[in-house]
């Protein structure tokens, strides 16, 4: 075998492995490329320069801290409010379309017309209301402040035009949401390099009004009147993934876009006065900031509110219940827009509508044409009632017989009349029932419950009518019972059925009740009934409790005359306590207040009573003195703490002889709350259980009773419950006189508190016995000296510590400490441990158990570690960021389990909620001329944000403005939520901290402003216009700023300077008159400084007697008769009160961008054609300047003598002619010499021009030289220069060799060793 | 409010019915530190003691003004470490303040050593125009809340005369009282610190109260009506033994009431 010779393996030269590996060699030699050039070349990235280092330290350091924003809590609800999308942009640029066409994308349905907002669901976990903007300012202020995002169409074949600029500098001021450009009408351009251009040139014009950067969109295109989809699709994706910053205003401040509104006026109201002020109510979602019932709230436009009534409703548009799958299936593209008639289910507070769509929609306008809707439309609109009618008409049967009025008709026809109404609202035609004799007796009340019960077997429809009607709040009752009845009769079906079983059963238990008697309260009666089933024993009992409390309430000094009402209605006894006890309840967390000032005794009873009620203690309730002698025994100094009531220790029995030592009219009362409040608690706990569940369910359900009542006890006990709450407004609301004023009564229980002491002292009633051992014991725990909890006791931890650092060697001894085996809890363990450790070869669970806690020690120890370690990097920053996280997280927390009612009680309602918003005493305006395409905001207002107070602002005038702004001219400003007229005064401050009047703003300068308006926070930026009428060529925006301060006192000043003129000059003494008008105002003036024209100052000293006001005068130098004296003094302005909400929402349809509000002066004279008359003064006249003539100057002789020569006047006078005497001689030459200087002249000609041609000669053979000579300077310094050149590179190539030679050298030197 | 507070009040400073200005200077004061009002210049200053039924008296109280009340997270009122207090006597025996005090020490002494009650006895100008003595307790617990009680003597040509032992020992024992209902602020401060709560920014306040007070419920009633805001009320019961009595947890979130007066430069 002979070794074939084999080829041989070839390292390969080139290629991606030859290449790394050739750099790893590289690396290895530690001269690899760039990356280590610190490692080649240590020395060059040393510290050159400590100040250097400090300054780019300093800087980053800057640049990190800028980017910091103030931390704040993050207040955002879990399942936030839908998104508003504000489409924008000129007219015809195709907002409408991209509405559709996103609508379209989203939902797959097409909308026709669109008005106002339409609310989507664009994603998983994203909706949108998308709503148009058109170019009426006002709109375009509104929509600016409620915007979470701004689609700005811009038409790209036009450019930019004004309404974009002005939009984007609002949206600037209120906030800057976020702002997507969409560049429309991309399809004009049929030269692509031109579109190109016309899309940079915009863009980057964009970029410097938003950001660089900003994302800009480009629809290029129609296709069949709508975009392309794939771009539109496009857009909403960008839409759908956008995040949003937190704006303050708006995360500040509860705000609502209503998509939905309803008027709730009462129709006869409307009738009687058709410009009565309307009660409305709005829908819409909530957004910002968590909501309270009766809060201010402000709607742009319209003007100020307080909400009279807010509910929740379910979400119109919720988002999809699961989560799971990826995208939306087609029931869950939701979309609602209920102001263009889209949106399937409406929910109403009280109803459910089901919108038919189209083809119901068609129907009504059928309606409209039929003959009997004008009857129906003449009988609305009929201005008196048919019976006024029917009264006033006279019938005469014969041609001389008096006429026969209505009244004389006899009594016969009782029966009901039918006047057909029509819902305003629904469309519907209701059928209203008219008793005529109950009419005459009393006019205002429609319908009293006689009716509602007799109707109460008829139609609902009729029913609903007639109960709103009758609701005029008249008599409390009537009102409360027809809106539950309105509750109760709309179509809930189900309800109604359980409502007719409950019925039955209560025909069956309590045989007394009529079937409908107390229809009006179905709630509490099955509460009630299932109270009497259970306890069907005690049910006589419990009747004749009620009977009695009943009558003590009317019979007690507190039944009120409403009270007494109630009784005299035909109901019969049941109904009428039931009717009653509302009232009552509602009046008893007041009444238990007055005797809880007594260490809250009662409290317990009424707390204990309750409980005992359960464990079958009732039947000592009507023992009289005994039962008060168990209440004693019961009540617990502590009050409502039942289970301490339960407990009853023995040292508490000591106490049990206290009986409250009150009269009987107290105890009386006091025992009647017990038994409403364990009525009420019933009614409320009780309507879970079920009365057929009897026996062995029964336990359980009043050991759950039990344990559920513990915590809303205390509730009850301060805040009573809900419905007495709503109980007690419609009271209040009845005391209404007239609609104007209002009987303030105090009611009992605030009379009775009226001469209680005010003082939050709770005094103790009863000291225990502080020297008992047990009583002792009972709060030793509370002292560092008593028993600690195991994780905080000092001994323990100190053992573990122990454990943890114990075994430790001192180094500088040597002493070798031992900490102990294990933790006290183990005693047991420690002693095997060590026979563990002798027989260490056989592994125990205990082995594990030990490795476990090394392991969780060590895990202690390191997080220990951790947490210093995280501590030293943690800045001030991090902190407050984390502190705020904490916060934020606690505030989703702390009520996430509680159902939404209960919620809202506590916290308001939360943003993301739809909610339907009652707001009473709205200008008919508002609801007669209203228009969908006009945005409804509901803008809250904080605290004392709805009061008008002197604001100051730093303003500056838009530079794009044309003209200044003058002081005391009406101005729009848009501030806060809203929009309103007033007359801000312009103004500068001093130096000296003095606010000085400007008569106009400065041309490119902030100056401060003043005005009467609307209190804002600080810090909250605004803008004017000077007018929001009409569309004006020019940029409408004229100023913008922030508020700075609040301060009411703020003085602004003017200038005033008062003349006067000398009468009387002395030396540097002055008598002036003409200043003053009296000695007094002299006086007030001395000392003050004065100037004359001319720049001489003065002083005032004192007033003159003779002239009245003049005064004498001193002054640094002699006046004269001519000159005017001035006093310069600083005047006081007052601000003018004038504020005056732009209420453009109250114009009628199509003129809603026309308000015009308080006209400048400027504009009344120029609409009147008013000149103002000039001061003759002030007008420019020719500068004419004489012509001066001065003196000559006049030196005395003896001065001129007494100067240097150089400096005496040389009054050289002209020579004249010189006299014949002084004449020169004239020379007359000879022939010969004539000659001679001829020739000598003509030779020095020829010389001269000899050497002026040399000259010229030689001048110009040294600027060829010279030329010459550059040239080769140059040539010889580019030699000289290449050569050097050559020698550096030489030089260098040499040194680098050298280097990297030695480098080399020392890492092989490393190698080898 | 645009500036600092600076008030001098004028009458009574001591008497039986109304919390005391020792009681407020010891328990009030730490309870605004908490909400954020703190800084050097909020104070109460006593420069002159007055009794009922003459009164006399003067104090000096200043408070630097906020912008925002802050949240509060105050659930744990911790174990006391040390408890404090004033025994007052104007216009009689010096010695009277230093006999409550014996009296007083006599029963504390059985929980904690760390004990100390000042005597204050004022003269002359500062010593108003009736006499009277008195005595006022607090507990500072590891935490910061402070638990007060106090007792003062019967205005002159009133009721019968006091013993100053009997009143350090009620005092004393009112103390315990007051430990036993417990709570992260006392009964006195209670609806203070419920208001101050309903101040607050919009965030949600926790703290723990011993039993609510007559007062402090009707406290609540008002605040509801004024403000629309409930408390979500919760009974706690301690978890160890001897910690006395129940506790009462009461939670809120804020109004966001915001002082939009003070200027900000």
């Amino acid at each position: 075998m002979e070794e074939k010779e084999k080829k041989k393996h070839r390292a390969k030269q080139s290629g991606p492995k030859a290449e790394k590996k050739r750099k790893r060699y590289l690396n290895d030699l530690g001269i690899g490329e760039e990356e280590n050039a610190r490692k080649r070349n240590p020395k060059a990235f040393t510290v050159q320069s400590a100040v250097r280092m400090a300054r780019t330290f300093h800087r980053t350091q800057d640049l990190k801290t800028k980017k910091h924003h103030i931390p704040v809590v993050d207040r955002t609800p879990l399942e936030p409010p839908p998104v508003v999308v504000v489409v924008v942009g000129p007219p015809k640029v195709g907002k409408s379309t991209v509405i559709k066409c996103l609508i379209k994308n989203f939902t797959r349905q097409k909308l026709v017309e669109i008005r106002g907002p339409v609310t989507i669901v664009s994603g998983k976990k994203r909706r949108l209301t998308i709503i148009e903007c058109g170019c009426d300012i006002n709109t375009m202020i509104d929509l600016a402040k409620v915007a979470d995002l701004v689609l700005m169409l811009i038409d790209a074949s036009f450019g930019f035009e004004m309404e974009t600029f002005e939009f984007l500098n609002i949206c600037q001021v209120h906030g800057f949401p976020k702002i997507m450009g969409v560049l429309t009408h991309l399809d004009t351009f049929k030269n692509n390099k031109q579109l190109k251009k016309t899309k940079k040139k915009l863009k980057h014009r964009f970029w410097t009004e938003v950001y660089p950067g900003a994302k800009l969109f480009y629809l290029s295109g129609m296709v069949h009147g709508e975009y392309q989809k794939q771009e539109i699709h496009n857009l909403g994706r960008f839409i759908s993934v956008m995040k949003f910053r937190p704006l303050t205003w708006q995360t500040s401040h509860p705000y609502i876009l209503a998509d939905r509104m309803e008027e709730l006026t009462n129709p006869e109201d409307v009738r009687i006065n058709p410009k009565c002020d309307r009660k409305i109510s709005l829908y819409g979602y909530l957004r910002g900031a968590h909501l309270k019932n009766k809060s201010q709230i402000h709607m742009p436009g319209v003007g100020d509110f307080t909400v009279s009534d807010v509910s929740f409703l379910p979400d119109p548009c919720a988002l999809p219940e699961q989560q799971k799958k990826r995208s939306l299936n087609e029931k869950e593209k939701l979309v609602y827009a209920p102001l263009s008639g889209v949106g399937g289910i409406v929910y109403d507070k009280d109803a459910v509508y089901i919108d038919l769509g189209g083809s119901h929609a068609h129907e009504k306008e059928e309606e409209e044409v039929r003959p009997n809707h004008e009857l129906v439309q003449s009988l609305i609109s009929t201005h008196s009632a048919i019976d006024v009618k029917m009264a006033s008409s006279k019938v005469s049967l014969f041609m001389d017989s008096t006429p026969l009025g209505s009244e004389d008709v006899g009594q016969e026809f009782v029966m009901p009349k039918e006047e057909r109404q029509v819902d305003l609202k629904t469309g519907r035609v209701r059928r209203k029932a008219v008793f005529e004799d109950d009419e005459k007796e009393n006019d205002d009340v429609a319908s009293d419950e006689e009716d509602d019960q007799e109707e109460g077997d008829e139609e609902e429809g009729d029913e609903e009518a007639v109960s709103e009607d009758g609701s005029d709040g008249d008599d409390e009752n009537d009102a409360e019972e027809g809106s539950e009845r309105v509750l109760l009769q709309e179509g809930m079906a189900v309800r109604r059925a359980k409502r007719l079983k409950t019925e039955m059963a209560q025909e069956e238990a309590v045989n007394e009740l009529p079937a409908f008697a107390d229809s009006d309260d179905d709630l509490e009666m099955s509460s009630e009934e299932e109270e009497t089933a259970p306890e069907d024993s005690e049910m006589e009992e419990e009747e004749g409790d009620i009977q009695r409390t009943c009558e003590d309430e009317s019979s007690g000094s507190e039944s009120e005359a409403a009270n007494k009402r109630a009784d005299s209605k035909q109901y019969d006894m049941d109904s009428e306590h039931i009717e009653t006890k509302p009232q009552i309840s509602e009046h008893s967390p007041k009444r238990k207040a007055v005797f809880t000032t007594d260490s809250g005794n009662c409290t317990a009873e009424e707390a204990s009573e309750s409980e005992d009620e359960n464990s079958s203690l009732e039947e000592g309730d009507d023992e009289g003195g005994s039962h008060e002698e168990l209440e004693g025994g019961e009540s617990n100094r502590n009050g409502f703490q039942q289970s301490q009531a339960k407990k009853a220790d023995s040292v508490r029995q000591t106490k049990v002889k206290t009986v409250d030592t009150e009269d009987d009219d107290v105890e009386n009362l006091l025992k009647e709350e017990e038994e409403y409040e364990e009525k009420i608690d019933l009614s409320a706990d009780t309507t879970g259980a079920l009365k057929w569940k009897e026996g062995l369910t029964q336990k359980a359900a009043e050991a759950f009773l039990r344990q559920q009542r513990s915590t809303p006890n205390l509730r009850k006990l301060v805040y009573g419950t809900a419905v007495e709450d709503e109980d007690q407004e419609s009271e209040d609301a009845g005391d209404e006189l007239g609609g104007l004023f209002r009987v303030s009564r105090p009611d009992k229980a605030s009379r009775q508190k009226a001469n209680a002491l005010d003082c939050s002292k709770f005094v103790v009633e009863k000291l225990q016995d502080w020297d008992l051992e047990e009583v002792m014991s009972s709060i030793r725990d509370c002292f560092v000296t008593g028993k600690w909890e195991d994780d905080k006791d000092a001994a323990k931890l100190l053992e573990e510590d122990e454990e943890l650092y114990g075994d430790f060697e001192d180094l500088e001894t040597g002493v070798v400490h031992k900490g102990k085996a294990a933790a006290g809890g183990e005693k047991s363990g420690s002693e095997e441990e060590e026979d563990e450790d002798e027989n260490m070869s056989k592994p125990e669970p205990e082995e594990e158990e030990k490795k476990k806690e090394r392991m969780d020690k060590k895990r202690k120890l390191k997080e220990m570690f951790d947490a210093e370690y995280d501590e030293g990097d943690a800045t001030y920053f991090d902190d407050l960021k984390e502190e705020m996280h904490k916060q934020a997280q606690l505030n989703r927390a702390e009520f996430e389990d509680q159902d939404d009612e209960t919620r809202v009680q506590y916290e308001g309602f939360r943003p993301g909620m739809y909610v339907r918003i009652e707001i009473e005493n709205v200008p008919c305006e508002f609801v007669l001329n209203f228009d969908p395409h006009y945005p409804i905001i509901l803008g809250g207002l904080g605290n004392s944000e709805g009061n008008v107070g002197y604001v100051q602002l730093r303003l500056k005038k838009h530079r794009w403005y044309k003209k200044i702004l003058k002081t005391r001219d009406p101005l729009i400003l848009s501030l806060g939520w809203r929009r309103f007229q007033t007359i801000p005064l312009f103004y500068m401050e001093d130096h000296n901290g003095r606010h000085r009047l400007l008569k106009y703003t400065p041309q490119h300068m902030h100056c401060g402003a003043a005005f009467w308006g609307p209190i804002t926070p600080q810090g909250t930026g605004f803008l004017a216009v000077q007018s929001v009428s009409g569309t004006t060529p020019d940029f409408r925006i004229a100023a913008t700023g922030v508020v700075l301060d609040l301060d009411k006192s703020i003085t602004i000043v003017k200038k005033l300077k008062l003349t006067g003129f000398p009468f009387k000059i002395f030396k540097n003494t002055c008598f002036i008159k003409g200043m003053f008008n009296s000695q007094l105002e002299v006086a007030k003036f001395e000392g003050a400084a004065i100037r004359s024209v001319s720049g001489i100052r003065g002083q005032i000293k004192k007033a003159l007697r003779a002239p009245v006001g003049a005064f004498r005068a001193t002054f640094e130098d002699k006046l004269l008769m001519s000159d005017i004296v001035f006093v310069r003094t600083w005047y006081p302005v007052s601000i003018p009160m004038f504020y005056n909400p732009v209420t453009s929402l109250l114009k009628p349809a199509g003129e809603k961008d026309s308000w015009s509000g308080m006209k400048t002066t400027g504009q009344l004279r120029y609409e009147r054609g008013i000149k103002l008359k000039q001061n003759k003064d002030s007008l420019y006249k020719p500068i004419v300047r004489e012509k001066r003539h001065f003196n000559k100057l006049h030196i005395p002789k003896a001065l001129q003598k007494a100067l240097p020569f150089k400096n005496k006047p040389k009054n050289l006078e002209k020579k004249g002619k010189t006299p014949k005497d002084q004449w020169r001689p004239a020379v007359i030459r000879e022939p010969h010499e004539k000659k001679i200087s001829a020739l000598l002249s003509a030779l020095s000609t020829v010389n001269n021009y000899k050497i002026k041609k040399a000259k010229t000669k030689h001048r110009e053979q040294l600027k060829e030289y010279l030329k010459v000579k550059q040239k080769e300077d140059e040539k010889k310094f580019k030699r000289q220069k290449e050569a050097k050149k050559k020698v550096y590179r030489i030089l260098g190539q040499r040194e680098k060799k050298r280097q990297k030679s030695s480098l080399k050298g020392s890492s092989k030197g490393e190698k080898s060793t | 409010m645009k500036h600092p507070l600076k008030i001098v009040l004028r009458g009574v400073t001591n008497d039986q019915v109304d919390p005391s200005v020792d009681v407020l200077k010891a328990t009030a004061l730490p309870l605004l530190k908490k909400f954020g009002i703190d800084g050097e210049s909020l104070e109460i200053k006593i420069n002159r003691r007055g009794m009922p039924p003459k009164g006399g008296g003067e104090i000096l109280f200043t408070c630097p003004v906020r912008k925002v009340l802050q949240p509060v997270q105050f659930t744990d009122p911790g174990k006391i470490k040390r408890i404090r207090g004033t025994a007052y006597s104007v216009r009689v025996s010096p010695q009277m303040a230093n006999r409550m005090v014996e009296s007083a020490r006599g029963i504390l002494n059985k929980f904690l050593p760390d004990i100390y009650i000042y005597t204050d006895h004022m003269k002359g100008v500062s010593s108003g125009k009736s006499p009277g003595f008195g005595m006022c307790l607090t507990a500072e617990t590891i935490n910061g809340t402070i638990l007060s009680a106090e007792l003062a003597s019967n205005p002159q040509g009133q009721g019968a005369a006091v013993l100053p032992e009997e009143l350090g020992q009620n005092c004393a024992k009112l103390l315990l009282e007051e430990v036993y209902r417990g709570g992260c602020v006392d009964s006195t401060n209670q609806s203070l610190a419920l208001l101050l709560m309903t101040l607050g920014q919009r965030d949600v306040s926790k703290v723990l109260l011993g039993p609510l007070s007559p007062y402090t419920i009707e406290f609540l009633r008002h605040l509801r009506s004024f403000f629309q805001i409930m408390f979500k009320i919760e009974a706690k019961t301690a978890e160890e033994e001897h910690a006395g009595g129940e506790k009462v947890l009461m939670t809120c979130v804020g109004i966001g009431f915001c002082n939009l007066s003070k200027t900000i430069r």
